[in-house]
């Protein structure tokens, strides 16, 4: 007999929505965290989008600790003197809200707290070293020499799932899986926010930015959201591109986001009160291991389970969709046949049905859209020699517009057909 | 702002015991690149008389460099007793 029917490695939002899960059809669950307070350690964003925490908790929208709702959401190209940004905002977003942005001290803490509400044995402050095994078959983890028995272990340790790897059950992660993310935390009053970019109360800004004036091929995604009062500011460089530079620190690479002339005025006068990083994956389908085995199921990051295509980033979602899906999985296999590698072959045909494993195949091989030069290096110089041809006044003759965009192509060494065939490719996979 | 303003601001409650990242300095000794130090985000890797220098007092347990050292130098443990990085935000 097992000491739990489950065990859930990792309080952040796949393992908290598991547990929950778990718990809300009366099973016995352990939840196993190493940060004391849980979410002390972990970092997004964040934009929490969509609704997947409804399947864990319907009310979750008045209860949980969010910070305000994207009423507005941009997408910026940055030259090293210009941007040119699409700035989309939607009364729509008043009523049906479709993300809002979190701070996940907060918000892992409350998870934690609804998940030991729910009766979920929660542990923190403690660090799982690995599985325990009996010859193939997972019967619990192993910490500080211990083993803690269950039926079935969900390993939803994050970004650097080393519980997995050192377990022999995933390969180690490589260049192309993941990106770099560093991020800052900026205090500034709620008024200065709102004024700044044109924001009423709990409504929200989320930007995501093409960096296209990075040096020597460094390839980053910059990010901008705003909080109650403060800021959350990042960026996420792309571990490949970074590695082929070799000269350029990722530390220096936000502040080169914050001081560049469209971003540093709505930081005026504030004060920079935290400093943090954390992968990011950025795999897509290529990077997704085997998600089960005999007991054991992986789930959220440490999956590679996340979706980002430069106009968007998402993680959080997935993670918890996945953990829903992972328990779904044990209360089915529990109720029928019991644990085996077989019953739990449910949680991929699950993820298939969802958005998770769906969104990962529709999306596959955009990350050569996304981390390719076309959108890092060239469109950004040429969309600012268009819009300058179009509005700098400087007393020459006008010119029609293909003009114009035939002079900036050409300045930028695009042949008009590479631009239609990358052209096609981005709007094919996008 | 400086990278070591910024790493002041963070709350560590140091593991004085256990080192949860170590490199071995045979194989940095002949490292071509140095990767580490540009991409540790928390300056924890840096070159000191051309000789690599690890601290992992500092770490913020991004797990960056362990997929950076093309060289397997760097073991990777995750911290224990709620020892490392603390944040207020995150
Ligand atoms: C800079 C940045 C910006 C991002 N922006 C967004 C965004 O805007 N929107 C979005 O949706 N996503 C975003 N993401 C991605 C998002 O943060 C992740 O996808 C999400 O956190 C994954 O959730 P998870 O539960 O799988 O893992 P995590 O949130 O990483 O949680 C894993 C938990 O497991 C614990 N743990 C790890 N190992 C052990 C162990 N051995 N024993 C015990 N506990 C352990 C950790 O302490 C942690 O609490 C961003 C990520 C970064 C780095
Ligand atoms: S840790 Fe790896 S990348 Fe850094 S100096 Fe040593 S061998 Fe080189
Ligand atoms: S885990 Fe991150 S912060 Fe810690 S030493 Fe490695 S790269 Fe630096």
């Amino acid at each position: 007999m097992s000491e739990f029917d489950a065990i859930v490695v990792g309080g952040g939002p796949a393992g908290t929505s598991a547990a929950m899960r778990l718990a809300a059809n009366k099973l016995n669950v352990l939840l196993v965290e190493k940060a004391d307070p849980p979410g002390s350690k972990n970092v997004s964003g964040g934009v929490l989008w969509g609704n997947s925490l409804s399947g864990v908790m319907p009310d979750w929208e008045k209860t949980a600790p969010l910070e305000r709702y994207v009423k507005s959401k941009g997408i910026g190209f940055l030259t090293k003197d210009s941007s040119i940004d699409i700035n989309f905002r939607s009364t729509k977003f008043n009523e049906t809200k479709t993300g809002y942005t979190v701070l996940r001290t907060k918000l892992d803490q409350f998870l934690n707290k609804k998940a030991k509400d729910a009766g979920v044995t929660v542990v923190t402050g403690v660090t799982v070293d690995r599985l325990a095994f009996e010859g193939k078959k997972v019967v619990g983890v192993e910490q500080d020499g211990d083993i803690i028995t269950s039926d079935a272990v969900i390993l939803a340790e994050g970004a650097n799932p080393r519980v997995a790897i050192d377990s022999g059950i995933r390969p180690p992660l490589k260049d192309e899986d993941v990106a770099i993310g560093v991020k800052e935390v900026i205090k500034l009053p709620e008024k200065t926010i709102n004024d700044r970019f044109n924001l009423r109360e709990k409504e929200g800004f989320a930007g995501e930015y093409v960096l296209g004036f990075l040096d020597g091929g460094v390839e980053a995604g910059g990010f901008l959201y705003t909080n109650k009062d403060s800021i959350s500011l990042g960026v996420v460089i792309s571990m490949k591109h970074l590695r082929e530079n070799n000269k350029t620190y990722s530390y220096d690479i936000v502040e080169q986001f914050k001081n560049h002339p469209s971003i540093a005025p709505l930081l005026e006068d504030g004060k920079v009160d935290e400093y943090s990083a954390r992968m990011v994956q950025e795999g897509g389908l290529a990077s997704i291991p085997k998600l089960y085995g005999n007991g054991y199921m992986i789930a959220g990051d440490a999956a590679g389970f996340s979706f980002s295509n430069g106009l968007i980033l998402q993680g959080m979602n997935y993670a918890i969709a996945s953990g829903i899906a992972a328990a779904d999985t044990v209360v089915e296999a529990k109720a029928g046949s019991g644990i085996s590698e077989q019953s739990l072959s449910r949680y991929e045909e699950k993820l298939m049905n969802s958005f998770v494993l769906r969104d990962m195949h529709t999306f596959k091989g955009i990350g050569d859209i996304t981390w390719g030069s076309l959108i890092h290096q060239k469109m950004p110089g040429v969309l600012e020699k268009v819009m300058l041809g179009l509005f700098m006044e400087d007393g020459e003759p006008k010119k029609h517009v293909n003009q114009i965009v035939k002079e900036a192509l050409k300045s930028s060494g695009l042949k008009s057909s590479k631009l239609l065939l990358e052209g096609y490719r981005m709007y094919k996979r996008m | 702002m400086k990278i070591e303003d910024r790493l002041s601001l963070l709350n560590y409650k140091i593991d004085k015991s256990y080192a949860h990242i170590t490199v071995k300095p045979d194989i940095c000794e002949t490292c071509p690149d140095h990767f580490c130090t540009f991409a540790c985000p928390a300056k924890c890797y840096t070159l000191i008389d051309a000789k690599l220098n690890f601290k992992y007092e500092d770490c913020v347990e991004c797990g960056t460099c362990v997929v950076a050292c093309a060289h397997g130098s760097v073991s990777w443990t995750n911290s224990k007793g709620a020892h490392g990085v603390k944040y207020k935000y995150g």
